[in-house]
């Protein structure tokens, strides 16, 4: 089985946290048996070298392991650069749950790595000074080859991780539909055809789940009807899974879908736990 | 002035009578599979002056006075239902939906405007008598009323037409339902600026004034209501009754947002139109909810706005033959122009430019309330109208047909097995069985037969495809722009692995192409749908003619 991941990054800061996430993307760092790589946005100067390495050794890791790259500039757009130019395939990063409203809209450093990041992202929302194994994961398909890649590669993940559970999540959704009864004046019709589609969705994800031949962790498919990526959070949050996996493949944000958010505006909006993000 | 209980027994009467034709002819036009709303139209035609009007014109005056409290009662239930009509339209656009789908909807929705309203305003700025203009030093609003006019789509004879042909799901249906929504809105802010100015209320503001007033109320209830709106709907649904306390909420605002923009000088619909977008926007309301109030708008207030119609007009004498293909011609050219090049533009096929370019050219409801609102205002006389409502009619009728002609109904397995992709065979070996129907395909398609054969043992090698009841389903993605299937009915079973141990006898190749994962799904789970029961399959073993397989799968699906 290969490692899901050759290369991870992390976006290291001196916040509270930033201790808590340096061990936690050291344990990835082993468990994929993988590289790590800290990117530092900032002037390097002999203090900032000093915090950075004083960080280090609070953190208890062997620092020979690790590449540190300094990198100035706007934050995000930096550390999204140096990502790859360091090679980086996942770049692993703090962020809150929820920002406060104008900081959502003006595009915090985490989000705007979240949106517009070339390489796969981790984010962790509540980092912790002793790591814990992902036990639960989710991951959201719409059953594209994308989301295929996502799907194995997460479980591949999921794997190494010796999880629990695995879920996978099929939110699909038909916009207007309710307008349909103005044209008949009945919802009888209507209400069938939401039947008909829960029963194909699942005949399609029994069949998905078979083709792609993933057997090793208890697996457990929901198909759920309603707004595309509002109810996939919801599902991971009501499961209390660990990690959520979704693929972005080359979709870019903009500040439109802060503003009329969509898809997976939501998940980044408010995060419904650790999101992994496929690219 | 008061209501007389002679008034209130009129007013109920009428009332109930206006129900009764809409409801019939309504039911009758669902039947021969028509939307409702035409039913309904011809149901206040009939009822009104032009039939039984001039038929009993007695019975006709006592019923639906023109001049008494009883009309003042029905203008105010008329009016209502329009203002309801307009809230539901505005909760059936989703922004999300747009937002997602922004290109297209872009695209699609801004050519589906600008080259209409340019048709429609073009021509009656230069034939404006012609065009039945009724005050002169109203020209240019006219021009943009009817440029307007002609660019308004409706939505809910397309989410039908999407429905029926189940492809409500699919990426094109998304695509048609986000430009058709784009194309409501963008149409309704530049008719709200038009009412304004040609309003009685408008407090003497210019052009540009207004067009600010329209866009800073919008952007102020998007933005701001919207949101809050969101964040207040979990709580009242936990307060409050549901669905009750939820309905109420949403009208409440409805109407406060209805009497808002007719104090400002826009009209009330445009308020309830807005209102009703910020309120469908939000993540927690239940498709039920909406469920509810379309039912509770689509069979009481609308059908009494759409009987109204016929009720204040007679469509023959006010019928216009001339003026009616003149508008039928703009809208049709205008219309279908526009939304085609605008998918065409924003990379569509051919055949789904078309379907769009048709789809949106239903009118329906939004055309027929923009008309009676103008010709209340004196911007247009009566045959424009009758014009306008024809045409609003032909529109909505032919749209679902043209749409089906150029959207293939999704591929389905009766649609795609054909009678030489069926084989009888008597072949213990699953390669070669497999080979067979690779072959039979190779006769028909340029394909490389042993890539493909590669392909599909391949795939087998991993995980096996028998399913269970006789069937086994060998199955590859390939460089093919169109699925294909071929089947070989096999006098003895092959071990494909299937899960209830038996052999299988019934085999289907399914190829499909590479970059359509979820058409293969649903293709394989129509197949393992059929053959759920043991007896079906037996039967189809028990066959030994091409059609009659054919026969018994399409009568199965």
């Amino acid at each position: 089985m290969s490692a899901p991941f050759n290369k991870l990054g992390l976006a290291v800061t001196f916040s509270p946290t930033g201790r808590a996430l340096l061990k936690e993307a050291h344990r990835l760092k082993k468990l994929f048996d993988s590289k790590l790589v800290l990117i530092h946005c900032g002037k390097k100067d002999s203090q900032t070298e000093e915090k950075l390495q004083n960080l280090i050794e609070n953190s208890g890791i062997d620092d020979s392991s690790l590449e540190i790259t300094w990198t100035e500039g706007e934050p995000a757009k930096s550390i999204i650069k140096s990502s790859v130019h360091s090679g980086v395939d996942l770049l692993i990063i703090g962020a809150l749950e929820k920002e406060p409203m104008m900081k959502y809209y003006l595009g915090s450093v985490a989000r705007r790595i979240m949106r517009e990041a070339y390489t796969s992202v981790l984010i962790l929302k509540s980092p912790s000074e002793e790591p814990a194994q992902f036990k639960k994961f989710c991951v959201s398909t719409d059953y594209s080859s994308e989301s295929e890649k996502a799907i194995i590669l997460s479980h591949n993940f999921a794997k190494l991780e010796n999880a629990d559970e695995f879920l996978i999540v099929r939110n699909y959704d038909v916009p207007a539909l309710s307008s349909t009864i103005m044209n008949t004046g009945n919802s009888i019709e209507t209400k069938v055809l939401i039947d008909q589609m829960q029963v194909e969705e699942e005949d399609k994800m029994n069949l998905f789940i078979k083709e792609l031949g993933i057997h090793d962790i208890k697996i457990t498919a929901k198909c759920v009807f309603g707004r595309e990526g509002w109810e996939a959070g919801n599902f991971a949050r009501s499961h209390d899974v660990d990690i959520f996996v979704v693929s972005a493949g080359s979709k870019k944000f903009n500040i439109l879908d802060r503003v009329f958010p969509n898809e997976l505006e939501y998940l980044f909006k408010v995060l419904p736990s650790n999101l992994l993000i496929i690219r | 002035m008061h209501f007389t209980s002679g008034n209130i027994t009129t007013f109920l009467l009428s009332l109930s009578i206006m129900l009764l034709s809409a409801k019939l002819l309504g039911e009758l036009f669902n039947k021969i599979g028509q939307p409702a709303v035409v039913g309904e139209i011809i149901a206040g035609i009939i009822l009104g002056p032009t039939v039984f009007g001039w038929l009993m014109p007695q019975v006709f005056t006592s019923l639906f006075p023109t001049n008494n409290e009883v009309k003042i009662a029905l203008d105010g239930i008329v009016n209502l239902a329009v203002i309801l009509l307009l809230l539901v339209s505005g909760l059936e656009v989703d922004l999300s939906v747009i937002v997602r789908e922004r290109k297209s909807a872009f695209l699609t929705g801004a050519m589906g405007i600008i080259i209409p309203f340019i048709l429609g305003f073009a021509v009656s700025l230069s034939f404006p008598y012609l065009m039945g203009l009724k005050d002169e030093s109203m020209k240019m609003i006219f021009a943009i009323f009817m440029g307007t006019a002609l660019s308004i789509s409706a939505l809910p004879v397309i989410a039908k037409t999407l429905m029926d042909l189940n492809m409500f799901k699919t990426n094109i249906g998304h695509i048609i339902i986000a430009a058709a929504m784009f194309n409501d809105l963008i149409g309704w802010l530049i008719f709200s600026v038009i009412l304004s100015l040609i309003g009685a209320s408008n407090h003497g503001l210019s052009v540009w004034q207004t067009i600010l007033l329209v866009l800073v109320f919008t952007i102020f209830i998007l933005l701001i209501v919207r949101k809050l709106f969101n964040l207040a709907l979990p709580w009242v649904q936990k307060k409050f009754s549901y669905p009750g306390g939820v309905l109420n909420f949403i009208l409440i605002l409805g109407f406060l947002g209805a009497a808002f923009t007719e104090y400002i000088g826009i009209h009330a619909i445009f308020g309830a139109f807005i209102v009703g977008i910020a309120v469908g926007d939000s993540v927690h309301i239940r498709e039920q909810t909406k469920e509810v109030i379309q039912q509770f708008i689509t069979n009481i207030f609308a059908p009494l706005f759409f009987v109204s119609i016929g009720l204040r007009i007679n469509f023959i004498t006010n019928f216009d033959p001339v003026m009616v293909i003149i508008i039928l011609v703009l809208a049709f050219a205008g219309k279908i122009a526009g939304c085609t090049l605008g998918a065409r533009l924003s990379s569509m096929k051919a055949n789904e430019s078309f379907a769009i370019g048709f789809g949106m050219n239903s009118r329906g409801t939004m055309e027929i309330i923009l008309g009676l609102i103008a010709l209340q205002y004196g911007l247009i006389h009566a045959n424009v109208f009758v014009a306008l409502v024809i045409m609003a009619i032909i529109t909505s009728i032919s749209s679902a047909p043209f749409m089906k002609y150029f959207l293939r109904a999704e591929e389905s397995l009766s649609s795609l097995l054909k009678p030489d992709f069926i084989l009888f065979t008597d072949i213990h070996d699953k390669k070669e069985l497999i080979g067979l129907l690779v072959n039979a395909i190779g006769h028909h398609f340029k394909i490389n037969k042993t890539e493909i054969l590669d392909e599909v043992l391949k795939r087998e090698d991993i995980i096996p495809t028998g399913i269970a009841n006789y069937l086994a389903i060998p199955h590859a993605r390939i460089n093919i722009n169109k699925p294909v299937i071929a089947a070989a009915i096999n006098k003895q079973g092959i071990d494909f692995e299937a899960e209830d141990k038996i052999p299988s006898q019934i085999i289907f190749l399914l190829l499909t192409p590479k970059d359509k994962n979820e058409l293969q799904l649903k293709l394989l789970a129509d197949i393992v749908k059929l053959f759920k029961d043991k007896d079906r399959a037996e039967k189809i073993l028990s066959l030994r003619n091409k059609e009659q397989v054919i026969g018994q799968l399409k009568l199965s699906a």
